[in-house]
């Protein structure tokens, strides 16, 4: 990708300045630039805003959206709230080396469809914040994206949740072939997943399927798990078929479930 | 546009095109020991450390790198020659391409483990270091008995 001029500003009100009035394009962890051919007129760097922080506000935790994967990984934080649910989504992106690069507010602007923690952050209700005053789902923004060029500030979590990821690969550091999160908020079922190849989506039917119970039957959690597949659309690529993705899920999401409830 | 770097504690001044990667930069400015492997973020030969973190600098947008610390192998020249000590002993080093990057994985791993980790924790960390000759058996002997060495000290 070739960048024709570059800004780094050091405010948000600037940022979204560039990004609005001068059409600037946000440039937030910038892995992928390599390997894209687009020219940019105007690249927006976010990295002088100071958006890398977990933190705690409130009822909720707010995620900066340059904080990389790494830390998400490492976080205590995270750790204490919602157990190895980050570390086990991110750790099979390549090596450290890039975790220490790609950041979250790239993903969720970016709304990969082979990306693995779009759909964590899916299955734990996560919205994203946009400057200076939008809030939005993030499952919504996925499925909708974005009508006007914004400034992606941070992403919102609740205090904690009890959640896991599954997926499956060809090879460790590949894109996932399917994958899946399951969450209990301590009220409710969620459950999202991704790299259908398309980009994630939440299963409303399987999750109205569980209710409001923590401890559903064995034969519940294979109805939502089929449910989740049924309600689905599938793609095929040169990973897998439609019909593969289709048979693997319920098997996925079934473990998912099993471990969260257990 | 013109970007100050300062690589293995000296400070160098380097023209830059605004969407260049650091390695290409670096390797410009005379760092050949930078390895360009794949070029697309997966295979790590081109590890560096930016502020003390391993970063991809096939991967890393270089005017991000202005006033940070970058520290190539030749910047921890005399660590890494005590690892490489370790892999000439287990017939780890082969071809030797992916070796600059792979050591300062290893030495970025050392400084962040308060403890020596199990080698689960050293294939993970490791993950994003891909080698075509050695089928990593040795390295892995390698890395644990340096990790060993270096804490019996």
């Amino acid at each position: 990708m070739e960048i024709l001029k570059y800004a780094c500003p050091q405010s948000k009100d600037e940022a979204f300045r560039l990004i609005r009035e001068e059409h600037g394009t946000a440039i937030g962890g910038a892995a992928w630039l390599r390997t894209n051919t687009k020219t940019i007129a105007l690249g927006v760097d976010l990295a002088g805003l100071g958006l890398e922080y977990v933190r705690e506000v409130g009822d909720h935790i707010e995620i900066g959206a340059m904080t990389t994967y790494r830390e998400l990984e490492t976080n205590p934080l995270l750790r204490a709230r919602f157990g190895a649910l980050f570390e086990t989504t991110v750790s099979h992106v390549v090596g450290v080396q890039l975790r220490n690069i790609i950041t979250v507010g790239g993903t969720a602007a970016g709304r990969y469809g082979f990306s693995d923690l779009n759909t964590t952050l899916c299955a734990l209700g996560a919205q994203v914040v946009f400057y200076p005053d939008q809030t939005m789902d993030l499952a919504q923004f996925i499925e909708r994206g974005a009508k006007v060029p914004f400034l992606l500030e941070k992403v919102l979590l609740p205090a904690t949740a009890k959640g896991t990821y599954h997926q499956m690969r060809i090879s460790e550091n590949d894109f996932p072939i399917i994958n899946t999160t399951a969450v209990w908020t301590g009220s409710e079922w969620r459950i999202a997943v991704g790299s259908r190849p398309a980009a994630t989506r939440l299963c409303p039917k399987a999750m109205a399927l569980l209710g409001a119970d923590l401890h559903p039957s064995d034969d519940i959690l294979a109805s939502a798990a089929r449910a989740a597949a049924d309600e689905l659309q599938f793609g095929s690529d040169i990973r897998a078929s439609a019909e593969y993705r289709r048979e693997i899920l319920p098997v996925l999401v079934r473990r998912a479930l099993m471990e969260v409830r257990e | 546009m013109n970007i100050t770097l300062r690589i293995n504690g000296k400070q160098e001044s380097i023209e830059c095109l605004p969407g260049e990667m650091l390695t290409e930069v670096l390797r410009r400015a005379g760092h050949f020991e930078v390895k360009k492997g794949c070029d697309t973020g997966n295979c790590g030969a081109c590890t560096v450390l930016v502020d003390g973190k391993p970063v991809l600098s096939c991967s890393y947008l270089a005017v991000r790198a202005e006033g940070k610390e970058i520290t190539t192998i030749q910047g921890l020249a005399d660590e890494a020659k005590k690892f490489a000590a370790f892999l000439t002993a287990e017939g780890a080093d082969q071809c030797g391409f992916c070796a600059p990057g792979f050591a300062l994985t290893v030495l970025a791993m050392k400084e962040e483990f308060s403890s020596i980790p199990d080698e689960a924790q050293i294939r993970h960390y490791l993950a994003g270091n891909l080698c075509r000759c050695s089928g990593y058996e040795g390295q892995i002997r390698a890395i644990k008995k340096y990790l060993e060495a270096q804490h019996a000290e």
